[in-house]
């Protein structure tokens, strides 16, 4: 159980979130749209600190903090309660594909190295990539990368997966791969939040959809309410500008 | 202008020039490492932006490096002493090469500084993020991460300022330091073969930078192994005039595809 709770935040005069707030279940699947500049991302980030909010409460199963008073200390156990998937993949350039996932169980979660090794092999096996396990970043495709950034996050077990925008910067030949490895993690029910700009996708794993402008949660609902039926003039507006092909069907 | 040219004294001096090798390589290591340490503490306030340290930092920049080396070494030869008299330090009978490895480290340290900065600030800034992302402190996620990329980047400046100051230890001279370029002056005025003692000490600097920079070459390419190999860059520039287009063509064809 995620619960973000009146979080905003400004970037300079610019208001980016306005007192935003959203509850995610155990299990659920939570996509969030909308056109960029939205601050769907910058939400996101919220989340695991990496943007610091300048106020609101953020709660993750029985962990509690106030973003007004964070401490290191509730920052660091806030990002350990969760995992982050990046656009750019940001996988570490100096270590391979397995040190990459295992680098996170040695450094934080002290698990010994023979029980962090055999899990993280499990996993690259698991997304496609048990043959790519000693390459390093720099030779794998973006779709390999990405693969093994989900296979980072994974390995943490954590509460809950943020994934920011995790197909964008890759080609479009290499999308499929990507989203098939996202799709079956949704299946087993491990809880995440997704930002993403591929409507088919999100209309297949979301449980709900959330979508946003302007710093705010315009409208949420499950992914048949808010594509089928959109309620407000900007959901519609945002959907017929992303999905010209509706249009020609009416 | 001394004596006539006589190929013979080039050899007879380089044992004679390398007995004071140690001296030059004394500085050289101990500049090196006052300049590390001195570059880490000025470095520091100009990436962690903290004021009034930070101003201090760039003040110490721009005296060592816009003023010439030569007269930073008076400057604490003979001044040094008489700053820290009143302060009840008597500096008079510390020996040379104290002041010489102190004005050469710190001088050495104003590119250091700015070595480590540019260099920790051109690692991308997602890779701290993702270390932060996956639950470890900064300490963990600089050292673990970040430091080992940068020193990647660093190498070759890091050559670069190496040979830079072994080359500017042969001003030690200047405040009678017995180093290489010293002791070159001095045989070459007993002998009067200036010359030949100066063939034999530029032969020796070359032999050291040249060795200096293919070791650190190595360490450089070793720390960057993470990074794709590039194509064998082996394909020579020169007009070919032999065969026909058709024929370079097909050998592009054959020498392409796969991956990087």
């Amino acid at each position: 159980m995620i619960e973000l709770k009146r979080i905003s935040k400004s970037f300079g005069r610019h208001r980016v979130l306005q007192d935003i707030s959203l509850s995610v279940k155990t299990g659920e699947v939570v996509v969030i749209l909308g056109p960029s500049g939205s601050g769907k991302t910058t939400l996101l980030r919220c989340v695991n600190y990496l943007e610091k909010p300048a106020s609101g409460e953020i709660a993750i199963g029985d962990f509690k903090m106030d973003c007004s008073q964070a401490k290191r200390g509730d920052i660091l156990r806030l990002r350990r309660k969760t995992a982050m998937v990046f656009q750019q993949y940001n996988l570490f350039r100096h270590k391979t594909a397995l040190e990459n996932v295992m680098e996170a169980l040695l450094v934080v979660k002290k698990m010994p190295a023979a029980e962090a090794r055999s899990r993280s092999v499990a996993l690259l096996e698991k997304v496609g990539l048990g043959g790519k396990l000693d390459e390093y970043p720099s030779r794998l495709s973006g779709g390999q990368q990405q693969r093994v950034g989900i296979a980072r996050a994974l390995a943490l077990e954590p509460e809950v997966i943020l994934f920011d925008e995790p197909t964008s910067a890759l080609d479009p030949e290499l999308v499929g791969e990507v989203l098939e490895v996202i799709r079956d993690i949704a299946r087993e029910g491990i809880t995440m939040i997704v930002v993403t700009h591929e409507m088919g996708f999100a209309r297949d794993v979301a449980n709900r959809v959330v979508f946003m402008d302007g710093g705010v949660v315009v409208e949420e609902g499950t992914p048949d309410d808010v594509f089928q039926h959109p309620q407000e003039e900007r959901t519609k507006q945002f959907l017929r500008r992303i999905t010209p092909e509706a249009n020609w069907v009416i | 202008m001394g004596a006539p040219f006589e190929i013979g004294y080039v050899f007879s001096f380089l044992p004679k020039l390398l007995e004071t090798l140690g001296v030059t390589l004394l500085i050289v290591a101990g500049s090196l490492l006052t300049g590390i340490v001195a570059g880490f503490l000025v470095a520091l306030p100009r990436m962690y932006k903290i004021p009034v340290l930070r101003t201090l930092s760039g003040l110490y920049l721009s005296f060592f490096r816009g003023t010439p080396i030569l007269i930073q070494l008076f400057l604490f030869y003979y001044g040094l002493p008489e700053l820290l008299k009143p302060l009840g330090f008597d500096l008079s009978r510390a020996p040379v090469l104290f002041f010489v490895i102190l004005a050469y480290g710190l001088h050495t340290g104003a590119y250091a500084a700015e070595m480590i900065r540019a260099s920790v600030e051109a690692v991308d800034r997602g890779q701290v993020e993702a270390a932060y992302a996956s639950g470890m402190t900064s300490y963990r996620a600089f050292s673990r991460i970040v430091l080992p990329q940068a020193l990647a980047i660093a190498v070759p400046v890091f050559s670069n300022l190496v040979i830079a100051l072994l080359k500017d230890t042969s001003l030690a001279f200047t405040l009678g330091v017995m180093e290489m370029t010293g002791k070159a002056q001095t045989l070459g005025t007993l002998t009067q073969h200036f010359f030949e003692t100066y063939i034999a000490l530029a032969l020796i600097y070359l032999v050291i930078s040249f060795t200096l920079e293919k070791v650190l070459l190595a360490a450089e390419q070793r720390l960057k192994r993470h990074e794709a190999r590039e194509e064998k860059a082996g394909r020579s520039f020169k007009l070919r005039r032999k065969g026909s287009y058709r024929a370079v063509l097909a050998d592009i064809d054959a020498g392409k595809g796969g991956r990087l």
